[in-house]
């Protein structure tokens, strides 16, 4: 039996929403099938005012073990680095996120704000919010670069705004039937298994990246969203054309751009106007190429493609 | 269809050949000049195709020193010889090129 609490600082509750609409495995799964206690969820728990701060001072004091520490949501240093913005249970969030950090065997952060800061964290982040071990790309965050949990792991981070439900459960799952020494995490320590291949593997309009076909409006049947809609696909790590959403779409399957949410600046270029769902180009290059291309490489690809293009290419090919 | 395609297509290219003077410069270096061209050209009455061309800077060639041309542009359809931009959607030549030119 594994001890699992989940916390939310500055969240909008996107990743509870998430989590409770897991399939492979459910949340009911990880009880039943897996043997996790869920000590408490905001969303789940049963306990309130002193019941609640009672079971939190159990495992602050190590006198109940907490086996995972799941944290959605950004911390909140404000105002002047005290935290009094976001209190919990008779005191700032932060401390508690600190006191709890140091007893847990696993500390998994669950969704961009509680992993790098998020839209809260974005210029000129009011809230002075911060992930639990990032600040955007740089390392560190509100518990130290050098943190970890008992289980000498770092934070395990799952991005995603939210993050797939899937990648949520399967993760806790991991820690709490005692495979978390299996995980191997990236620079950003996001679990390898999800986050190595980009969010285009697999993407049902890779024929039309490959011919150089844009989608000028979102929804079409034909037409790459990276070229105009600034669908960040290319560039982007994540499953979401592998684990389906839902169990059956993708953002660009339906015609929408990849945002980049599993990436430490998300959201990228601030939100400035123009900069959303556009792709940013200068002198009508892109600027964010495919990882791993380069200018001269992109527009001789371009060339070649748009030259051997075939005619289908240029239909629509998701007909109803 | 193919025929009226035809049509404007050589409309177009007269208008090229006889000197029509377009606005090739500044070429739209960001996204918000980019912007405040295609707004220029979604005022314009649809039919309008010569201020389209003036608009967008149309020629009849290549453009500048990378020898930019319709023929690598993501708005360009290939087969159908066809300018995808909504704002422009016009039959054009692959040699062409205007300042509305993105890869």
């Amino acid at each position: 039996m594994a001890n699992l609490l989940w916390l939310q600082g500055g969240a909008c509750s996107g990743n509870t929403m998430s989590f409770l609409n897991a399939e492979e495995p459910s949340a009911c799964d990880l009880v039943t099938d897996f043997g996790i206690n869920v000590l408490w969820h905001p969303s789940l728990g049963l306990e309130l005012g002193d019941n609640l701060r009672k079971l939190l001072n159990a495992l602050t004091s190590g006198q109940m073990p907490l086996d995972i520490f799941v944290f959605e949501g950004s911390v909140v240093n404000a105002p002047n680095g005290t935290g009094e913005w976001n209190r919990f249970a008779g005191r700032p969030m932060k401390d508690w996120v600190s006191d709890l950090a140091r007893v847990a065997g696993y500390t998994v952060a669950i969704g961009d704000c509680a992993t790098w800061g998020g839209i809260p964290a974005t210029a000129p982040n009011p809230s002075e919010s911060q992930g639990l071990q990032f600040l955007k790309r740089q390392h560190g965050g509100y518990l130290g670069a050098n943190y970890k949990s008992k289980a000498g792991l770092p934070v395990i981070n799952v991005p995603g705004c939210p993050a797939h439900p899937d990648w949520i459960t399967q993760i806790v799952v991991a820690v709490a039937t005692g495979r978390g020494g299996d995980l191997s995490l990236d620079e950003f320590q996001r679990p390898k298994t999800f986050f190595t291949s980009f969010t285009q593997t697999g993407c049902t309009r890779n024929m039309h990246f490959a011919y150089k076909v844009s989608a000028t409006e979102y929804g079409q049947r034909k037409g790459c969203l990276f070229y105009d809609l600034g669908c960040r696909g290319p560039m982007t790590h994540s499953p979401c054309n592998r684990i389906l959403w839902n169990r059956q779409s993708s953002k660009t399957r339906a015609g929408m751009p990849c945002m980049g949410c599993t990436e430490p600046e998300f959201p990228f270029f601030e939100l400035a106007p123009g900069t959303v769902f556009k792709t940013q180009t200068l002198m009508g290059v892109p600027k964010d190429l495919p990882k791993g291309v380069d200018k001269s490489g992109y527009i001789k690809l371009t060339a070649a493609a748009k030259a051997a293009s075939p005619a289908w290419a240029e239909e629509d090919i998701f007909v109803v | 269809m193919a025929s009226d395609n035809g049509a404007v297509l050589k409309a177009i290219a007269d208008m090229l050949e006889n000197g029509l003077k377009t606005q090739v410069e500044p070429f739209p270096e960001t996204d918000k000049e980019f912007a405040e061209v295609l707004l220029q050209l979604r005022q314009l009455d649809p039919k309008d195709l010569k201020s389209k061309l003036v608009i967008s800077g149309f020629l009849d060639q290549p453009y500048g020193p990378d020898r930019q041309r319709c023929l690598e542009c993501m708005y360009y359809l290939v087969h159908r010889k066809w300018c995808d931009l909504p704002e422009l959607s016009v039959p054009v030549e692959p040699d062409w090129w205007c300042r509305l030119w993105r890869i």
